[in-house]
């Protein structure tokens, strides 16, 4: 395939086209996904050690915290901004947990159809071992199947379901069923013709939009929804019972098989696509709220409004990790789509 | 729960005020239903070694001399198949009862009854040298290659025939080769000399007043020893640089301070022996450490706790919990006393407001004993420490609770004020 505008290839140099996955002549994926692992090449070093440049670098322990003088070291995923054009995100550590134990993997492909936009966040469970690694691990696997389902031309209710297998199996393998890294799942995939969401857990998608149509896409799998559901409490009330916050669905090596919910919306009109974990939506969980705070900022540049989004949940409290990830639909392409020549 | 069977849980409040350095936390360690450590070849199994008080005392009344060898027998009863297992007698000195040529008998039905008839044969003449009971346990251990070594001490009185530096330096022989749960029979025995031998062994302590109680006593110490499954199992408590551990106590099931049994692990590491483990067991520590301030917003790792055995490659964690520091200047935050360390500094200091009581009255001083004992039971009443609160009113008449009021008793019975004294150091747990 050969086109008369499209991208350079970042390894060979080579031209490729702007739908291609790989460049033609050295095989070089081009739109790899990206996660929250942090900047490139980072290694943690104590902030306070590090000065005295004349000692030997300290160690730091798995947990994040200097082996000499117990100081907690930042770690890269402190803070991580992805932006893709197509959809744009950001996690943070917020206020008063000692890490970020939520991640995020985005990616973009090109279809037939037109572009796809993946967005996958997992929120670790605090109370499992390493919910860190469980996080990023999880976001990873599932966003690597959706993007091969995907440029396959795989059905996205099918890829999501493969994903989050895909997903169960790789945090399963980080532990045992007594000792069990574990993390909610969501994932979406937005496409020309709507929004397929699939999700285990109380990370949740919206539908921001200016009109009434703003609505939540997800139902929580926690036992605040639950005594909603049985019309027991009021959201409000639910929202202020100590067990507001207790999930009965996760992904980890505790759970045999893992039932993910699947749902696709098509969007009625312009509006933007929210993917959070629990750290944004404490504060303002209407769908209403959140479109007034993300929108209109959100249709035109996704990520300057996950920053002011992630600034609200901060000056909020900023209690839990916080991730925010904004589509906007339609999807629009940062260039107009080159014509390709067969 | 850890594949070893362990957790090791942390509670704390993590936040300090600008400027802080202590930092407090409980840390509960509980043993799930199937914890056991695989032994190395040659060490593997237990051994238990009964030591029975044979002074000339323990006939006067006879039913002493008749009820520790009932109870001895009742033990026996309870050592497991293939468990080693002797029985030796003190005096002024100490001989081994069962096998008498001082080793260790493997336990079966005959070496059952072949102990036990050994047993029957015990007559009471002589004084008290608990360290030389000891020295013989000792050397018996010695000789016999188990992983869990364990003792049961009968007395019936003072440690008269041998210096209190003798039996000092045979105990500090002792720490760390076998554990031994201390019982005193009848009121003539010394509670504080028990106690120290029962705490440096990593034992119990308790009075049986009636002679009649001991075999059911023994029986059940013998049940509790077998159920042990992982020996020699120490906290190791890491802290950053220019931190010092304060303390590291037990505070349940009953208050033992460790702080001073630390041995150095590494440069910034000392481990503090908790003894041996069975399943389903739930103790509680309280650590506190003292480290250099860092800035608002910052965080630091106070003490990192793991639950430590030696195997044969090396020591093994068995479980790890973290004690944080986090420095804020929200005081909503920073002055926020975290209930269970609350409870267990109370309960510290119901044990010792008991002892230093006690021992004022024993001197006299009635101002200082009301005052001690008074607190006590306020102390134990406010964290619903019922047994405590019984045992306190035995003692002393409480004309109001809540302010700790008390009369010193004029006439109070010798046992009563023992088996206080003795068990001053059981808590109870945070009311959920």
């Amino acid at each position: 395939m050969t086109c008369n505008t499209g991208v350079t290839c970042p390894a060979c140099g080579g031209s490729a086209g702007p739908a291609d996955s790989f460049c033609e002549s050295c095989g070089t994926e081009l739109a790899p996904p990206v996660s929250s692992t942090g900047p490139a090449g980072y290694t943690a070093q104590c902030p306070v050690c590090s000065l005295d440049e004349s000692a030997p670098p300290s160690a730091i322990s798995a947990e994040g915290y200097c082996e000499s003088c117990g100081r907690k070291v930042p770690s890269g995923r402190d803070h991580v901004e992805l932006n893709l054009e197509l959809l744009a995100g950001v996690t943070d550590r917020g206020l008063r947990h000692p890490r970020n134990e939520d991640a995020m993997a985005l990616a973009t492909t090109e279809t037939p159809a037109g572009p796809v936009a993946i967005a996958v966040v997992c929120d670790g469970v605090s109370s499992s071992p390493r919910p860190d690694e469980a996080s990023l691990t999880g976001a990873q696997a599932a966003v690597r199947v959706l993007l091969t389902s995907i440029r396959r031309g795989d059905d996205p209710d099918k890829a999501s379901l493969a994903a989050v297998r895909q997903a169960h199996e790789a945090m399963a393998i980080l532990g045992s069923p007594s000792q069990a890294p574990s993390a909610t799942y969501i994932s979406a995939v937005i496409g020309p013709d709507g929004v397929t969401v699939c999700w285990l857990g109380d990370s949740r998608a919206y539908w921001l939009a200016t009109d009434s149509e703003a609505k939540r896409l997800t139902r929580d799998d926690s036992l605040a929804e639950e005594m909603v559901a049985q019309g027991e409490l009021t959201e409000a009330e639910a929202m202020a019972s100590p067990q507001a916050h207790v999930i009965t669905r996760w992904l980890g090596a505790d759970v045999g098989t893992a039932q993910p919910h699947v749902t696709r919306f098509e969007p009625p009109g312009r509006g933007v696509v929210l993917v959070c974990s629990d750290g944004l939506w404490n504060y303002r969980p209407e769908a209403a709220g959140l479109a007034e705070l993300a929108l209109p900022a959100a249709f035109h540049d996704p990520a300057s409004a996950a920053d002011a989004l992630l600034k609200f949940a901060l000056d909020a409290g900023g209690m839990d990790n916080i991730t925010i990830v904004l589509v906007p639909f339609p999807l629009v392409p940062p260039a107009p789509l080159p014509r390709r020549i067969p | 729960m850890t594949d070893s069977g362990f957790t090791v849980d942390v509670d704390q409040n993590q936040y300090l005020p600008e400027g802080g350095r202590d930092v407090s936390a409980v840390v509960t360690v509980t043993s799930g239903s199937d914890v056991a450590v695989a032994a190395s070849s040659g060490a593997a199994g237990s051994a238990e070694i009964i030591i029975i008080d044979c002074s000339g005392s323990m006939d006067y009344p006879a039913a002493k001399m008749t009820q520790a060898r009932a109870a001895t027998a009742a033990a026996i009863d309870v050592v497991r198949d293939g468990v080693g297992f002797a029985v030796v007698a003190g005096t002024s000195t100490a001989w081994p009862v069962f096998p008498a040529d001082g080793s260790m008998a493997v336990a079966s039905a005959a070496s059952r009854a072949a102990a036990k008839q050994a047993v029957a044969g015990l007559r009471a003449n002589g004084g008290t040298a608990i360290g030389q009971w000891l020295r013989m346990a000792r050397q018996i251990f010695a000789g016999y290659p188990a992983q869990l070594r364990h003792a049961i001490l009968l007395t019936d009185g003072k440690n008269q025939h041998e210096t209190p530096a003798q039996l000092a330096a045979e105990l500090s022989q002792c720490e760390g080769t076998f554990s031994c749960d201390c019982r005193g029979v009848g009121t003539d025995w010394e509670v504080s000399e028990l106690r120290t031998v029962s705490t440096t062994l990593l034992g119990t302590v308790d009075i049986v007043p009636d002679p009649a109680g001991l075999a059911a006593d023994f029986a059940a110490m013998m049940e509790n020893a077998m159920g042990k499954q992982v020996a020699d199992v120490s906290l190791r408590v890491w802290t950053p640089q220019h931190a010092t551990v304060k303390f590291v106590k037990q505070v349940a099931p009953a208050v033992e301070d460790l702080t001073d049994r630390r041995t150095q692990s590494g440069p910034q590491a000392g481990d503090y022996p908790t003894g041996a483990w069975g399943p389903g067991e739930s103790r509680d520590y309280h650590v506190g450490v003292e480290v250099n301030p860092a800035g608002v917003g910052q965080e630091m790792l106070a003490a990192r706790i793991s639950l430590v055995t030696d195997a044969p490659s090396g020591a093994q964690v068995l479980g790890q919990g973290l004690v944080r520091a986090i420095w804020t200047d929200d005081e909503a935050l920073s002055t926020k006393i975290n209930p269970r360390v609350a409870h267990y500094t109370g309960q510290a200091e119901l044990a010792v407001a008991i002892q230093e009581g006690l021992e004022a009255r024993k001197q006299g001083d009635e101002e200082t004993a009301t005052a001690k004992l008074g607190r006590a039971v306020a102390l134990a009443h406010q964290s619903g420490n019922e047994d405590t609160a019984k045992l306190l009113a035995k003692v002393v008449d409480v004309v109001d609770v809540e302010s700790g009021t008390v009369r010193l008793k004029k006439k109070v019975e010798d046992a009563d004020e023992m088996a206080l004294d003795t068990r001053s150091t059981k808590t109870v747990r945070v009311k959920k």
